[in-house]
């Protein structure tokens, strides 16, 4: 095998193996159910049957392995930098990954792999899908060395301290501090939404393995549920809210210590270095050219407190391979007061961003959320009143949610505000937690407008900004206006030529 | 730095190149083909079913005007919005962007300057290579959205694009490194 990778080749002929047991398994997983029909329903001496139906399948494994093996062939482009892989059976598919685009290389070795003795190779960008080339057979020494080739240009990005280094880290003075009493103020006012899911999930596992139990014990669950329906009586029922409401606050301020207790935040040269934790203290290290959005975000009571919750979000590389590891690339720091943001927004974005134009969206902004989420559930449940005489007594709880909905939607059309200088996006928009999402046009991957025919004539259309930690849409906005935008952040994207990581 | 050569005049908004006037390049005719003898597959698929179900189970056979009457409704709409959406479709390649326009109801524009792109793929599927046609897909950090897909063009043409973008792509790379460098 050539060491340099630069003529196209195949795998180890063991690729074969590992992808033909690969698809192998995939195909009985997939008609898992129907072998299990099978063995049951199946006279024994059928048994035979199935038996030569695996075998079969087995071949056939084989035959599409190894026609996937002659078809699959990867080299190294020195002069262009970059890795060109051919594949497909029927298809003819070229991947070409530029070097320096490559974000990580992964080996590894299943069981099966460790017993043929060969490695798999991923290679993963930051680009849509998790992982975009997967080598599923290569001897030791090449896979490392087409590691090391791989990321040949990467040895001064990878000196770089990413994450989770807590040694060497020197003692400086933090320039924001979060106290116990400032969380505790934090506890009372935020994040009610994931502490409810919490304890929902939690009430639903209880309630679960409960009946489970009782299931599996044999004990009469009527009897239980009649008392429990019996103890149900009003004041009982308040008094069970009440103490739900408690249990909330408590989790939602247990949740809040647990995770940014002595919460601090320190200049390092240029990265962030942020700590907190009650338990196991956890230290980040950001660096600001590399937050994609920033977000500050109040609701009603933060604002008469006086405090605000920042988030920094960074690029989530390979969301759709791990939906969690979205969450660890962004920085919450709960409960920081006006000067404080400022200081932080400073750090990251060097400057303020001031609010020079905004554009506000077109009142046809309120016509869909009004129609799907109360016209027609209401027009639905009025029918459904009429002629259940069960649901008629509630018919007068149909205008208090007209209301409520009327005023929330109404609130979000209000807020809804995208605000553009020449450094800045600022993109604001909620309904009980007023959020501001800040990026700078450099920081924008894509950009997407679309209009809806019947608007064309009064000159209504939306935007979507994609960067690499989310989307900032602006809905319902003058069609013009964003045209003319676009054209402009283009000209700042692709005339400057910034870095966006 | 230097000072000197440094220059920062004030930007006419209304003289930036304007991408909504750019004329767009549509996909090849054949691809349309392409488009049919799919939608055939699925919908002769669909209709072997169906007419199984006719001809097996008799309480369906009583319905058998009204289900030839939907299947036949079912392929004259997908008929036509695939059309619609074909002709909607359009590409275009600037200096500095890809431009891609598409979408039935709504007209959705999507633009990608270049020096976001993270890597390109060129597929060909079998009845592609029938035609010589080639699907181009051009990826960015913008996650699952931020992609496009530019199908039904000639496979010459889509080698070149994606030599042109390839070539591109080095250059701002290499921009960059000396901008970092100097």
């Amino acid at each position: 095998m050539n060491k340099d990778f630069s003529k196209p080749q195949r795998q180890s002929a063991a690729g074969i193996i590992v992808m033909a047991t690969h698809t192998f398994l995939k195909i009985v997983k997939a008609s898992f159910f129907i072998f299990v029909l099978a063995f049951i329903k199946m006279p024994l001496h059928q048994i035979f049957y199935v038996l030569a139906g695996v075998a079969l399948l087995l071949v056939i494994s084989f035959f599409f392995a190894y026609l996937w093996y002659l078809k699959f062939t990867f080299f190294l482009d020195k002069e262009k930098q970059e890795f060109v892989v051919n594949k497909g059976i029927f298809n003819r598919d070229q991947v070409i990954i530029q070097l320096d685009k490559i974000q990580q290389v992964n080996i590894n070795q299943s069981i099966l792999q460790k017993i043929i003795g060969v490695y798999g190779l991923k290679i993963d960008t930051a680009g849509a899908h998790g992982e975009e080339v997967s080598i599923r057979a290569i001897d030791e020494t090449s896979a490392y060395n087409l590691k090391s080739h791989l990321l040949h240009k990467k040895v001064a990005v990878e000196n770089q301290p990413e994450a989770e280094t807590a040694t060497q880290i020197t003692e400086e003075t933090p320039f924001l501090k979060i106290s116990s009493w400032t969380l505790f103020k934090v506890g009372l006012t935020s994040n009610y939404g994931q502490s409810l899911a919490l304890l929902a999930a939690f009430f639903y596992t209880v309630i679960y393995e409960g009946r489970q139990l009782l299931d599996s014990l044999k004990i009469d669950k009527n009897a239980i549920e009649s008392t429990v329906t019996g103890m149900l009586t009003i004041v009982t029922a308040f008094i069970l809210i009440g103490v739900l409401l408690m249990v909330l606050l408590v989790i939602n301020m247990v949740r809040t210590f647990y995770k940014y207790f002595e919460l601090q935040i320190s200049q390092h040269k240029d990265t962030l270095l942020l700590s907190s934790g009650l338990i196991a203290k956890k230290n980040t290290l950001v660096n600001p050219a590399k937050v994609q959005i920033t977000k500050y975000s109040q609701n009603y009571f933060q604002k008469k407190l006086n405090m605000l919750n920042v988030s920094l979000k960074q690029a989530h590389f390979g969301e759709s391979k791990k939906g969690h590891e979205m969450q660890g690339n962004t920085m919450e720091i709960p409960g920081c007061n006006p000067a404080e943001r400022d200081e932080l927004l400073r750090m990251i974005l060097d400057k303020l961003p001031k609010s020079n134009k905004t554009f506000i969206p077109d009142w046809r902004f309120l016509n869909l959320p009004i129609f799907f989420k109360l016209v027609l559930p209401v027009a639905i449940f009025i029918i459904v009143a009429i002629n259940v005489p069960e649901v008629k007594p509630f018919i007068s709880a149909a205008a208090i949610y007209l209301i409520t909905g009327i005023v929330m939607i109404y609130i979000s059309y209000k807020k809804h505000r995208i605000s553009v200088s020449e450094e800045f996006i600022v993109k604001k928009s909620g309904i009980w937690d007023i959020s501001h999402e800040i990026i700078t046009p450099a920081k924008i991957q894509v950009i997407t407008t679309f209009q809806y025919p019947w608007h064309k004539g009064v000159d209504v259309g939306h935007l979507c900004l994609h960067t690499a930690a989310g989307q900032i849409r602006f809905k319902y906005g003058n069609y013009t206006e964003i045209k003319q935008l676009v054209n402009y952040w283009l000209y700042q994207v692709e005339h400057r030529n910034e870095n966006w990581m | 730095m230097p000072t000197e050569t440094f220059t920062n005049e004030v930007i006419d908004i209304s003289s930036l190149p304007k991408y909504e006037e750019i004329a767009l390049q549509h996909p090849h005719s054949d691809y349309w083909k392409i488009i049919c003898i799919n939608l055939s597959i699925f919908l002769g698929l669909i209709g072997i079913g169906a007419a199984m179900l006719l001809f097996f189970i008799n309480e369906v056979g009583t319905h058998a005007f009204l289900i030839t009457a939907i299947y036949l409704a079912l392929a004259a709409i997908l008929f036509l919005l695939f059309r619609a959406s074909f002709k909607k479709r359009g590409y275009s390649i600037r200096t500095h962007d890809v431009i891609y326009k598409s979408g039935i109801i709504a007209e959705s524009t999507t633009i990608v300057p270049l020096n976001r792109i993270q890597h390109i793929e060129l597929n060909e599927g079998i009845l592609s290579r029938v035609f010589h046609l080639g699907s181009l897909q051009i990826f960015t950090a913008g996650g699952q959205t931020g992609h496009i897909h530019i199908s039904g063009i000639p496979i010459e043409t889509a080698k070149n694009i994606r030599d042109l973008l390839l070539k591109k792509l080095d250059l701002t790379e290499n921009q960059t490194i000396d901008q970092a460098a100097s």
